[in-house]
């Protein structure tokens, strides 16, 4: 079964104050806790108060059946995609979901998902598309300030 | 009650009435196979807005023409876009063309008529209408409460020529996987064509409610698709209409037909939401149409010359051709309320080809070396036989290619520059000179200036009339740019010696406005230029 791998970002809709952005992203992380581990999707989920940003791995079907809930969901808008291929083997072993961005406020209030989930945003300098997802997701946070 | 009170005029509606009053689908096709009328129940049954289709595309079953089927015998049988199939009588041929009446075949159509969609488990056709007819009943008449929305995908016939019928089935799959999350659970849900769908939508509170979802279907379906690998990138137009009080099925999928109309109009990826007033708008417009389709072979067309004459010495070196529409009853139509509807329906090429040949053949009358300027839309840019064209046209009226000047607006580099940029070039390597019109109105970017030399550049008469300083600085920096670049320039619009005077001291080379001609008939030419 070949591997593929899906890169996007895309603009956070999510309305309200800082706590409807914190339970939004809770609910974003439980639902990918529920979901993707079961599918056999790995990759990593950036985000700030601008964008999101996020990188799917696993087997074409299930790639496109998570991209495809994702696409219909209203917290988000504005998805691009930036890649869609094959991939020999995986760049992430796990699901994980981080902030990343350079708000001192949100980088407290989230750290302990990164932390839960060892993830480590400066981790992503490996790979070119990684690298450039990080740093697009630094600047639009600075954008939607 | 006497016979003849029957009769009296006062007492019969008026034939339209009758026949949106008929509960069968009632249709005109002109002699050139088009549709020319639609009663209320054929634009419900074959999909909205009809008239001015060809025949052939309201019933692509049949492989033969309207003319041959009609040939056989005036009882035929048809089968629409969405496979319903009709026994229809035709009436004796007209000055119009023919009366077709239509009258659904259920024999023929077990399987078809079915009340769901295989495809996307969505409802068709008459599944439909029962859910309308069913909102509205449940809404106490539905007037401001039951909304409809007519969705029409853009662009999903180029994914099912590139990717294949297969990726094209999924994807409307897909799509009515969208609809159907952005609905309410009981919001009934359809799909009545190849790629339309309408969502009935029930509940509302006030316009905004359907607003919203007109919003979120628009941006929802709009959203990238990853299908068997493939990125797929489609659009949706939505055509909204909210029930007015009285509306039955027919008439909310009318008027959500003609918002979805003007959403496309307006540049697909949007909706509209049906108000009073568009029925009139389009009927105006289609008429129109009709009316323009004939314009041509009826010679209702001239081509009027505006003389432009060099700075140098003042003398007229050419005239710029204008169309003119005389229509019998309209009067003279101008430019600007035909050409947009002539370039939405493609008949720009017909007409602009008309205007280039005739203008060439009028030029070769004219003393030489006096040249003729012609405008072409983009819309015939885009076409790959414009060179062929212009070639065919000198080579008919004899007219040297130096003495042929091709005006094009910033319009036509907008969308495939490339393209467009052979195709001048290949324009200029005949000798023909080319001209950038109405500088200044529209982006004038000045890098389409660098893509390609052109001979001439015209300003827009409205910097030549506005005597502001803005203007005259406008003036002056597009004029002393046409200097250093080697291009020529025209001031357009000159009216007063104040402003002529003025395009002297800028540095202009050419004037063409009423003070130096106004436009005049190809006969009026060899008189005035002996005046
Ligand atoms: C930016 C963003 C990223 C998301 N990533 C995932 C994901 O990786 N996996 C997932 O199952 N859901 C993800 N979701 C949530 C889905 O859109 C959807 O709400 C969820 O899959 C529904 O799951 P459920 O049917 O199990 O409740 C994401 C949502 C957003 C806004």
């Amino acid at each position: 079964m070949s591997l593929y791998q899906l890169v996007y970002y895309s603009r956070n809709a999510i309305a309200g104050d800082a706590s409807v952005f914190e339970a939004e992203v809770d609910a974003i992380l439980a639902a990918s806790r529920r979901n993707n581990e079961a599918a056999g999707i790995t990759g990593a989920l950036l985000f700030n108060a601008g964008v999101f940003a996020q990188v799917l791995e696993g087997p074409l079907a299930a790639v496109e059946a998570t991209f495809e809930r994702i696409q219909q969901d209203e917290r988000h808008g504005d998805v691009s995609l930036l890649a869609l291929e094959p991939i020999a083997q995986r760049s992430f072993s796990n699901w994980a979901m981080g902030f990343v961005g350079h708000s001192a406020e949100n980088a407290q209030r989230f750290a302990a998902i990164g932390l839960t989930r060892g993830f480590d945003p400066a981790r992503l300098g490996g790979h070119k598309m990684h690298a450039i997802l990080r740093d697009l997701t630094l600047e639009e946070e600075a954008a939607a300030a | 009650m006497s016979p003849q009170s029957l009769h009296a005029p006062e007492a019969s509606p008026p034939p339209d009435a009758i026949l949106n009053a008929l509960p069968h689908p009632v249709i005109v096709i002109s002699d050139d196979g088009e549709v020319i009328y639609a009663n209320g129940a054929a634009q419900v049954a074959l999909g909205g807005w009809i008239a001015g289709l060809p025949f052939a595309e309201i019933f692509p079953g049949s492989d033969e023409s309207f003319e041959r089927l009609i040939a056989r015998g005036s009882a035929l049988t048809l089968a629409s876009k969405t496979h319903a199939r009709y026994r229809a009588l035709a009436g004796p041929p007209s000055a119009y063309g023919r009366v077709l009446s239509l009258f659904p075949d259920e024999s023929a159509t077990p399987a078809a008529i079915a009340d769901t969609d295989e495809l996307t488990g969505l409802l068709k056709r008459n599944g439909l209408n029962d859910g309308i007819e069913r909102a509205l009943v449940a809404e106490d008449g539905g007037a401001g409460r039951v909304a409809i929305h007519c969705i029409d995908l853009d662009r999903f016939k180029v994914v099912n020529d590139t990717l294949g019928h297969g990726v094209g089935d999924v994807l409307l799959a897909r799509v009515a996987e969208r609809i159907r999350s952005a609905c309410r659970k009981g919001d009934c849900v359809a799909r009545i064509g190849g790629d339309e769908f309408v969502v009935v939508q029930t509940g509302i509170a006030s316009p905004e409610d359907a607003e919203r979802l007109a919003a979120r279907l628009v941006d929802l379906i709009g959203r990238t698709y990853v299908l068997s690998g493939h990125t797929v990138n489609i659009g949706a137009s939505v055509g909204v209409a909210v029930a007015e009080a009285g509306n039955g099925p027919r008439d909310m999928l009318r008027n959500g037909d003609l918002a979805l109309y003007e959403a496309k109009r307006a540049g697909r990826g949007r909706f509209r939401t049906f108000e009073t007033g568009m029925d009139a708008a389009l009927k105006y417009r289609r008429e129109l149409e009709i009316d323009l389709r004939r314009a041509l072979a009826l010679k209702q067309f001239a081509v009027h010359y505006q003389p432009f004459v060099d700075l140098r010495d003042d003398r007229v070196i050419g005239f710029e051709a204008l169309i003119r529409w005389d229509h019998p009853v309209r009067g003279r139509v101008p430019p600007m309320d035909f050409i947009p509807l002539a370039e939405e329906t493609g008949l720009i090429a017909k007409i602009g080809e008309w205007v280039l040949r005739t203008a060439c053949a009028t030029a070769a009358t004219w003393p030489e070396p006096m040249t003729v300027a012609v405008n072409i839309s983009p819309v015939q840019f885009k076409s790959d036989t414009l060179v062929e064209t212009v070639v065919s046209a000198l080579a008919h009226s004899g007219l040297s290619p130096q003495r042929l000047e091709i005006e094009i607006t910033e319009g036509a580099l907008l969308e495939d520059t490339v393209n467009v940029l052979k195709t001048l070039h290949a324009l200029q390597a005949l000798g023909v000179k080319i001209s950038m019109d109405d500088f200044g109105t529209g982006y004038s970017s000045l890098s389409y200036l660098q893509k390609f030399p052109f001979d001439k550049i015209k300003i827009d008469r409205s910097f030549v009339q506005g005597s502001d300083e803005d203007s005259e600085a406008i003036l002056k920096a597009i004029a002393s740019l046409g200097l250093s670049l080697g291009m020529a320039i025209t001031a357009e619009g000159v009216e007063t010696p104040e402003q002529l005077a003025r395009i002297r001291d800028e540095q202009c080379t050419h004037v063409q406005g009423y003070l130096t001609g106004r436009p005049m008939p190809a006969d009026g030419i060899h008189p005035f230029l002996s005046e």
